[in-house]
């Protein structure tokens, strides 16, 4: 009988625990959901601070830009997230492009300029990012370095360079390619860096910056921040960022992006003041300094970034609803291109 | 009486597995619009890439797996009391993180060139990529899978059957071979399913070395926001897997079943001779590669990351070692507790056909992908036929982990009532001792290391898991590795350092508490 109670203790105490979980962890009650497709060491700190301001209880996940807007996209009716991050713009496009964005208004979001938010007020962009091609300077030297990003197909630059196709940012940077110089050119950009042993690293900047830094790789096409990050846990790490030429698609500016989502009406003052708040002066500084990206916002000093300011950079203009829309065709471009074959 | 428990057991059963195929019968409904797009798309190359690496894995950790258990469990290897603690942790570190560690490691460039070889001269050449080295690295970070049920085996055999045959003039090798080997079989077996299983699903490793499997298409499928393509692809996998279950029970059918009084004898150790050097080199050699050589990193970023001054965020450790522990035991017991009436049934009545469905189901769910997984419980919770409070819970996600890890359970507990004799049962039932007091007074005592490494296995499994923790976890929570993944991927290298080495650290000490200590605490290991 003392064996019985015994086991009956040690099966019921999981159950038990698992219900105390259930009370503390359970969903649904609170004023904003938002679904991150940013990481979460970056953007936690701003919303623990939103929480703190303004009394809201906020619910966050962390799924990722893709993974994020493929959950979203079969969502109906009101429960799921109210509020969509994104780190590049094209899943967000995605989503508006299937009416899944509701229309945003308030004065704040007129502190950003038109190029940097969606021309139909459904998304607006939090910061900006400048695409680069970071090096290793231990093996390459200065007249190596690409003016364009075209480039990179000659034999010079053979086995030497790396790409993340499944990352969000480099199709967005495709479909700028697509946009800006004809399809035609990007299909033959793309089978041209397949054909000179162009190296995948999957969905991951940091595989591919790390490929970098140990010269595996001697040059990595990725967005600016990564090599200012990993430089402050490692000053003695080889690696340096380079701009490609004025005017160079190579150095395109992509966004993060904040949406609302249909799910969200409901919850839409909450959401309003939470976009109010990515773009008030105190969180566009926390963006320059902490995850070292360009402010979308006047008057905000930026950090040691690099490259300079985004006013000095002279990046192409390209119309980012498209890079939503053309999503799915950029990624079929990319997997057909032979890139990502191995 | 016999018939009627046995009938209470097969409707236990069917329950179970009714839990476990839900999550597959959504997967079906849904993918089948894309059923003829996976047809039309090209699979059979990816396919075949998994297939190669799943079953090469599955060989490599077979052997590597049962040399470490037989040195630790069976020999005087110096040093063994350290080894066993060490041996099974490299199953701790998620394989994306893993990965990037051994590469970071020993890849051109890596720690080992700058510390190691470029002082002495040497210039690594190693360029760690592709088939080879995706089964070097598998190997070495799922080779526990075999290692724990092998020893929890090899702990339970009697030492009489190897007296005599030792009495008898029989060598060690012979004895190994002709006695003992046939007395493991099956947890050898249980333990390469696994690895097989884990190899179909494996993403992070394997995109990192750059090896294109089918679980890179259905990343893709996701990249390109199509649910159900992923979905379909990932029915692909789970094919595979009842494939190989039923060559499994086939091969198990052939070979019949070998019962042993387990308990009761210490087990015999045997001295290593000669052969003490060459052990020890090789014991030190895979934990040097699988564990210690990815614990440089982690420590050199830690240490570098404060040297220069980044957080290490410790405020948030306390909260992820509690979370990890909560989702880790709780998830551990749950499925423990779950599959062990199948592998009753299963091991009992061969025969019984809900058995041997529910075995199918609940082996086929660990081939799904976690974060496919992820993807049907968040859309299942998301629809008004369950209850709100679900979605996003803490129960919703042990229920994923119990059917996703539910399979390593159901290994192990298979192996564990193979071990406990019928004749033990029809002795307390003459008795006039049967149902549940029988099994919690002479069966569960004789189970409990077995079901302590089923247990091990399915708490470092949830420990090190990712994609359906991240989805499915609730708001404000975070396990150890989900921080260890966010913090790399922004390159917070000092943070993920941190919470890395906590995580192999919390693991070595749970997988001790749960597996190690009872084998200990009997003298049997």
């Amino acid at each position: 009988m003392r064996s019985l109670v015994k086991w009956g203790v040690r099966l019921l105490v999981p159950v038990a625990a698992t219900a105390g979980l259930a009370a503390c962890g359970g969903g649904g009650g609170a004023d904003l959901e938002i679904y991150s497709g940013r990481n979460r060491d970056l953007i936690e700190p701003l919303i623990e601070r939103f929480e703190a301001e303004s009394g809201l209880d906020v619910e966050v996940r962390y799924p990722g830009d893709s993974t994020a807007a493929a959950l979203l996209i079969d969502s109906e009716g009101d429960r799921g997230p109210d509020l969509f991050i994104s780190q590049s713009p094209g899943a967000m496009g995605f989503l508006d492009a299937q009416g899944h964005l509701l229309e945003l208004d308030g004065d704040a979001f007129d502190r950003v300029p038109d190029r940097l938010r969606a021309p139909d007020g459904h998304w607006v962009g939090t910061s900006a990012r400048v695409r680069v091609v970071v090096y290793n300077a231990n093996n390459v030297e200065p007249v190596e370095l690409p003016d364009s990003v075209f480039d990179l197909v000659d034999s010079e630059y053979r086995g030497r360079v790396g790409i993340a196709a499944d990352n969000a940012s480099f199709v967005d940077f495709v479909t700028s390619m697509r946009e800006l110089e004809g399809d035609d050119e990007a299909q033959r950009f793309l089978e041209g860096l397949a054909a000179n042993d162009v190296r995948d690293y999957g969905t991951g900047n940091d595989a591919v910056l790390a490929a970098v830094a140990r010269g595996e790789v001697d040059f990595g096409l990725v967005n600016h921040y990564y090599n200012a990050r990993a430089k402050a846990e490692d000053p003695d790490q080889p690696t340096v960022n380079h701009l490609f030429a004025a005017g160079d698609v190579g150095s395109v500016v992509l966004l993060t992006t904040v949406g609302l989502l249909q799910s969200g009406d409901d919850h839409r003052s909450a959401a309003e003041r939470f976009i109010e708040f990515l773009l008030s002066d105190e969180s566009q500084q926390y963006f320059a300094d902490e995850t070292l990206e360009y402010p979308v916002v006047d008057g905000i000093e930026v950090g040691e970034t690099g490259i300079g300011s985004l006013s000095e950079i002279d990046a192409p203009t390209v119309d980012l609803a498209r890079l939503g829309e053309e999503f799915g065709s950029t990624r079929d471009m990319i997997e057909s291109s032979g890139v990502v074959d191995s | 009486m016999r018939r009627r428990s046995d009938g209470r057991l097969s409707v236990a059963v069917a329950a179970v597995a009714l839990l476990f195929a839900a999550p597959l019968l959504y997967l079906l409904l849904q993918a089948r619009d894309a059923f003829g797009a996976v047809r039309d798309a090209d699979i059979g190359a990816p396919l075949g890439r998994t297939i190669a690496l799943a079953t090469t894995s599955a060989i490599t950790t077979s052997i590597v797996g049962t040399a470490l258990a037989w040195l630790i469990a069976r020999t005087d290897l110096p040093g063994r009391r350290f080894w066993r603690i060490v041996a099974p942790l490299p199953l701790v570190f998620p394989s994306f993180v893993g990965a990037f560690c051994f590469l970071a490691a020993f890849t051109e460039g890596g720690l080992a060139d700058d510390y190691l070889l470029r002082p002495l001269g040497i210039e690594s050449q190693w360029r760690i990529e592709g088939f080879g080295w995706s089964v070097v690295v598998l190997t070495l970070f799922t080779y526990p899978y075999v290692y724990l049920p092998v020893v929890a085996r090899l702990t339970e055999l009697p030492a009489s059957i190897e007296e005599s045959a030792r009495s008898l003039g029989c060598s060690t090798r012979r004895l190994f071979g002709a006695v003992v080997l046939p007395q493991i079989r099956g947890a050898i077996g249980a333990g390469a399913l696994l690895v097989f299983l884990y190899s179909l699903s494996e993403f992070g490793a394997v995109s990192l070395l750059r090896y294109g499997t089918l679980t890179r298409s259905i990343h893709q499928s996701v990249q390109s926001f199509d649910e159900s393509s992923a979905f379909a692809l990932s029915l692909v996998l789970a094919a595979c897997a009842l494939g190989v279950i039923a060559l499994e029970r086939a091969w198990a059918r052939r070979r019949g079943r070998i019962e042993s009084t387990g308990g009761g004898r210490v087990s015999i150790r045997y001295s290593l001779g000669r052969a003490r050097i060459p052990a020890t080199v090789f014991v030190g050699a895979m934990s040097a590669l699988a564990l210690f050589g990815p614990m440089a990193v982690l420590a050199q970023w830690a240490w570098r990351g404060v040297r220069s001054g980044s957080s290490l965020h410790a405020e948030r450790l306390l909260p992820s070692v509690t979370n990890t522990v909560q989702y880790g035991v709780i998830g551990a017991a749950c499925a423990v507790a779950i599959t062990l009436p199948i592998a009753y049934l299963i091991v009992r009545h061969p025969a019984n056909v809900i058995g041997r469905g529910a075995n199918a189901i609940v082996t086929s769910a660990f081939a799904i992908p976690g974060l496919v997984l992820g993807f049907v419980f968040v859309d299942l919770a998301l629809t008004d036929r369950v209850p709100e409070w679900l979605y996003q819970s803490a129960p919703l996600l042990v229920l994923a982990y119990v059917v996703h890890f539910g399979a390593q359970a159901l290994r192990a507990g298979e192996v564990v009532v193979a071990g406990v004799p019928r004749r033990l049962g029809e002795a307390s039932r003459s008795l006039g001792v049967s149902g549940i007091r029988r099994f919690l007074r002479v069966d569960l005592p004789l189970m409990r290391s077995g079901l302590g490494a089923g247990a091990g296995l399915v708490l470092l499994s949830v420990a090190k898991e990712l994609p359906a923790t991240l989805l499915l976890i609730p708001s404000g929570e975070g396990t150890l590795a989900l921080r260890v993944w966010s913090a790399t991927e922004s390159l917070f290298y000092a943070q993920a350092g941190f919470f890395a080495l906590a995580l192999v650290a919390l693991s070595g000490a749970l997988t001790w508490f749960i597996t190690i200590r009872p084998l200990a605490r009997e003298g049997r290991l």
